[in-house]
């Protein structure tokens, strides 16, 4: 490690980091407040309504869906969350090599006794510490939107058994009674430990990103070029996903798209439904036949996927001739 | 053994030969220019010595490290400046100067801080605010101060203003004293002139040429002009002085030597408006450049 590139990659990446990291948790917190406002209950309705061709498009039940861990799970699928994860990943990792050959810097920072291991190593360890930093503050995000957000419940009174009835407990409902508005913490609703799962799968996201970003970034001579190229990819990849599972005779395309082992809301559901399969690798049913993918299989796929780039971004920086400045 | 020791070095791109077949050594202590026009490889040559390019063919060793497998130790012992140097925007001056200073092995800011002072720059600018002109001072503060016995300069001057231009000459001159060797590549032949001990001259990526320039300081060239015959020259003058040009009236002699002689001979003759100067690099060099520029595409590609 050498303590002055180390600085310089953290310097030239912290207000990005900053920006990323601020987003992500305020909006992560927004979001659990922004579920606290709507009952629960008032989606059952609507779901009702919705044609069953929308089902192709969860990759848990609806049902689910609809509770408050279910709703809050879809913060990790939406834009802010996402992109930002996105904007981070590719942003370091298109400048760590094509970003110094396009400003120039490259001919003085390799004029300097280092090798362009080091180069691209520093790179993606400040890359690397960024992208779990922004997977940790979706992370506190949700659990400060979980702990300092109350729920709004209309609800019918009940009545106290001095005995407890099989199915039912001490508390019986009075059908008949009007309903009352009650006020419960999200915590005593939702824990915020299953949703860690969730921000793994960011953060192994935000691996591959970075991993292939840096891979073009090692290719290329133009900044904005790599940017294009990954974003175009990424454009791609999730056409891939929404017509494979919109389309039964395409659904082989979504197995090309790297969003497919991105679903957070499925290690979630998992983590409260079946807690012993919150890390399992691959999924069984109950006759012992493979089911798919578990969560910490899909983490691996994109980890892998990101780690691979990064080694043949590095073999190819290390092979090939650096262009002088233009 | 020679600090840089080029063997038969050669880069061709599929469709250009940047550096074709280069051998040459470079002693120490010694400030050892390259000259030629854009694309004569002069870029290249450097590119191939600190491992940014790999040789199509050939090898070169800086203080007995091959420059291809051994790059990080040749750059410990090479400090570098770019033709244009582009440095990290986001950082000020003494930032830029501290960062220079910390990744090398036993830098001293001090030091740098020193040259950045002789070149009269304010380290407390961003580099994004500096001008083209500061930025390559800044540079050259920071190449400069890197203690390593081998300093190259790639256009050093360019951008930089005559006062600033004599103080570079000043500080390579200082460089040499000092026992490091430099290899300097300019356009400007004055320069060279002034500050080299021997250049070499490139042309589409050959050297051409090699020139010490010692015996070349002490030649001289006569301008003049002459009513009727030139008579022959004196048979103790023949080795020593050549008649480089006779167009019509003008004459033109060069000579390697004592002058005294020639212009006892001279002052014999029927000669008009006489001028008499150092004969100078331009000579040698417009034996190969001489009123063309082979631009050739640079290794852009």
């Amino acid at each position: 490690m050498n303590a002055a590139l180390w600085r310089k990659c953290v310097r030239e990446a912290r207000w990005l980091l900053l920006a990323c990291v601020a987003a992500v948790y305020a909006f992560c917190w927004v979001r659990v407040w922004m579920v606290s406002r709507l009952d629960t209950q008032r989606f059952e309705a609507i779901l009702e309504l919705l044609p069953g061709e929308w089902k192709k498009f969860t990759v848990v039940e609806m049902d689910w869906l609809i509770t408050y861990a279910g709703r809050i799970s879809l913060a990790f699928d939406e834009p802010i969350v996402v992109f930002g994860m996105s904007i981070w990943a590719i942003a370091r990792g298109s400048d760590c090599v094509s970003g110094e050959l396009n400003r120039g810097t490259l001919e003085m920072l390799l004029a300097q006794p280092l090798s362009r291991l080091q180069i691209i190593t520093h790179q993606a360890i400040v890359t690397m510490i960024g992208v779990v930093c922004i997977a940790a503050a979706s992370w506190a995000g949700t659990w400060t939107g979980i702990q300092a957000t109350t729920i709004k419940e209309e609800v019918r009174p009940t009545w106290s058994l001095p005995f407890s009835m099989p199915g039912l407990g001490r508390e019986v409902s009075r059908p008949w009674a009007a309903r009352e508005t009650r006020y419960t913490r999200m915590s005593e609703k939702v824990e915020s430990h299953i949703f860690v799962p969730a921000a793994v799968n960011l953060m192994s996201l935000g691996t591959f990103l970075a991993g292939v970003s840096t891979l073009v970034s090692a290719c290329d001579r133009y900044r904005w070029r790599t940017i294009g190229i990954v974003v175009g990819a990424y454009v791609v990849q999730t056409i891939f996903k929404l017509v494979g599972m919109a389309a039964d005779n395409w659904r082989w395309l979504t197995y090309l798209s790297i969003f497919t082992p991105y679903e957070p809301e499925a290690g979630v559901h998992l983590a409260m439904t079946a807690p012993d399969l919150t890390w399992s690798i691959v999924k069984y049913d109950a006759a012992g036949q493979w089911t798919g993918l578990g969560p910490l299989g899909a983490d691996l796929i994109l980890i892998g996927g990101g780690v691979v780039a990064y080694i043949a971004a590095a073999i190819v920086f290390q092979r090939r001739d650096l262009p002088a400045p233009l | 053994m020679a600090l840089v020791d080029v063997q038969r070095f050669s880069k061709h791109y599929p469709r250009v030969i940047a550096l074709d077949d280069c051998s040459f050594q470079v002693e120490r202590g010694e400030v050892f220019g390259l000259l030629g026009p854009n694309g004569a490889g002069k870029t290249t040559l450097i590119r191939l010595l600190l491992g940014y390019l790999r040789p199509t063919s050939g090898a070169a060793r800086i203080d007995g490290f091959d420059c291809e497998r051994q790059s990080v130790d040749v750059r410990r012992r090479t400090s570098y400046l770019p033709g244009e140097a582009r440095l990290f925007r986001q950082m000020r001056g003494h930032e830029a100067l501290d960062f220079f200073t910390r990744v090398r092995p036993g830098g001293e800011s001090e030091r740098s801080r020193r040259f950045a002072e002789r070149l009269d720059l304010d380290l407390t600018r961003p580099v994004a605010a500096m001008s083209t002109g500061m930025r390559q001072k800044l540079a050259l503060a920071a190449a400069l101060a890197a203690d390593t016995p081998l300093v190259i300069l790639d256009e050093p001057t360019a951008n930089l203003d005559p006062t600033v231009r004599a103080e570079v000459g000043r500080l390579v001159k200082e460089a040499r004293e000092a026992g490091r060797t430099v290899m300097f590549s300019s356009h400007v032949l004055s320069e060279v002139e002034e500050v080299c001990d021997r250049v070499v001259i490139l042309r589409a990526g050959r050297l051409v040429h090699e020139q010490p320039m010692e015996p070349l300081r002490k030649r001289h060239r006569i301008r003049a002009q002459v009513d009727g015959e030139l008579p022959s020259l004196p048979p103790s003058l023949a080795e020593q002085v050549t008649i480089e040009r006779r167009e019509s009236r003008d004459v033109v002699l060069e000579t390697a030597g004592d002058l005294a002689p020639l212009l006892g001979w001279l002052a014999t003759l029927p000669l008009r408006d006489v001028a008499i100067e150092p004969a100078g690099l331009r000579a040698i060099y417009e034996r190969f450049h001489g009123g063309t520029s082979s631009v050739r595409r640079q290794e852009s590609s």
